[in-house]
């Protein structure tokens, strides 16, 4: 049996191969308290992963399974959802990066390292979770971290959301909530029942409301880090 | 003509999506956006009717030119027949 904790939710996770857990030993959980939930990855749910990702071997299609059975939980008990992001965390404060794949958020998260230094952690490079406690937003790290392998086991509250668009010319603007709303959907895992369909829309609607949402146009340079941290933090300077 | 199974219109945010769920989002990952005229429609198709049946109740509802609306009507009907969404 092995412990790990997760967004604050202790798991047993059962698994076949021995991938995931090597992949989760930062999120092992070594307290007194029991398992909040328990469970075994089975051939089945190996399978659904396959037909989805067809070419990955199933060590890894197991870990996507596990995932999974995870983000299913956290929506329906935990107010969680995953949220296909870049997050970062500067002075206790989280801003995440969002933007179809390719566009180039692991990058733009790079720059605002390359800026700040010290002063920021990945918190995610791909897969965070964020989850609505005690009415407000926080994102957490997972283990399923991305092609660079960036994050850090930590609960940080966000500050914002902002989708990432390439630009010639950086910028940083106020988004409306109805810009957002397919950005933040399509960053998000489908539920498999209609019944967390409702509960995944309540919970993006809380989150359009509650942190601020911004559109940055990104170029291929560290000037696109310096104005949109300038702008995101309230006019801090890099240092 | 009515809506296949597995697609969810909701109002979220004061918008109207339809998203997919279960084995349907191996068919269809995306986001469509409605507006209410587009959600009325389509609350209408998830049951099932037929195309004179839908003109009909929408002239009910809202007060438009038959005609266009009919023309109206073959556009958004071919769009999300085009778009897979739908069964005869």
């Amino acid at each position: 049996m092995a412990l790990y904790k997760i967004a604050d939710v202790i798991f047993d996770i059962n698994t076949k191969y021995n991938y995931t857990h090597a992949l989760c030993k930062n999120y092992l959980y070594k307290g007194e308290e029991s398992a909040e939930y328990s469970f075994s990855i089975t051939d089945e749910m190996i399978k659904k992963e396959k037909e989805l990702a067809p070419t990955f071997p199933d060590f890894y299609l197991e870990s996507l399974a596990v995932f999974r059975v995870i983000c299913e939980y956290l929506l329906d008990n935990k107010q969680g959802i995953i949220f296909h992001s870049s997050a970062v965390a500067v002075d206790n404060e989280a801003y995440l990066f969002a933007a179809p794949s390719g566009t180039g958020k692991s990058t733009h998260a790079r720059y605002w390292k390359e800026l700040l230094g010290d002063k920021l952690s990945f918190i995610n490079d791909d897969k965070p979770i964020i989850r609505y406690v005690d009415g407000e937003f926080y994102v957490y790290g997972t283990p399923w971290n991305g092609k660079h392998h960036l994050d850090t086991n930590c609960k940080v509250k966000i500050k914002a959301i902002c989708a990432l668009l390439r630009a010639e010319k950086p910028f940083v603007e106020k988004a409306n909530v109805s810009d957002m709303l397919n950005v933040i959907l399509n960053q998000t895992l489908r539920p498999n029942k209609e019944e967390q369909i409702d509960k995944l829309f309540d919970l993006i609607e809380k989150l359009l409301y509650n942190v601020a949402l911004y559109k940055l146009g990104c170029n291929l340079s560290i000037d696109s880090a310096k104005i949109a941290y300038k702008t995101l933090s309230g006019g801090k300077n890099e240092d | 003509m009515k809506i296949k199974s597995g697609f969810i219109l909701r109002k979220v945010a004061d918008s109207y999506v339809v998203v997919a769920v279960g084995n349907r989002v191996k068919d269809f990952n995306g986001v469509i956006n409605l507006n209410a005229t587009g959600a009325f429609l389509w609350q209408l198709l998830e049951k099932g009717i037929s195309e004179e049946d839908l003109t009909k109740k929408f002239l009910k509802e809202y007060d438009v030119d038959k005609e266009i609306l009919e023309q109206d009507l073959k556009v958004f009907l071919k769009k999300i027949r085009e778009a897979g969404l739908t069964e005869e």
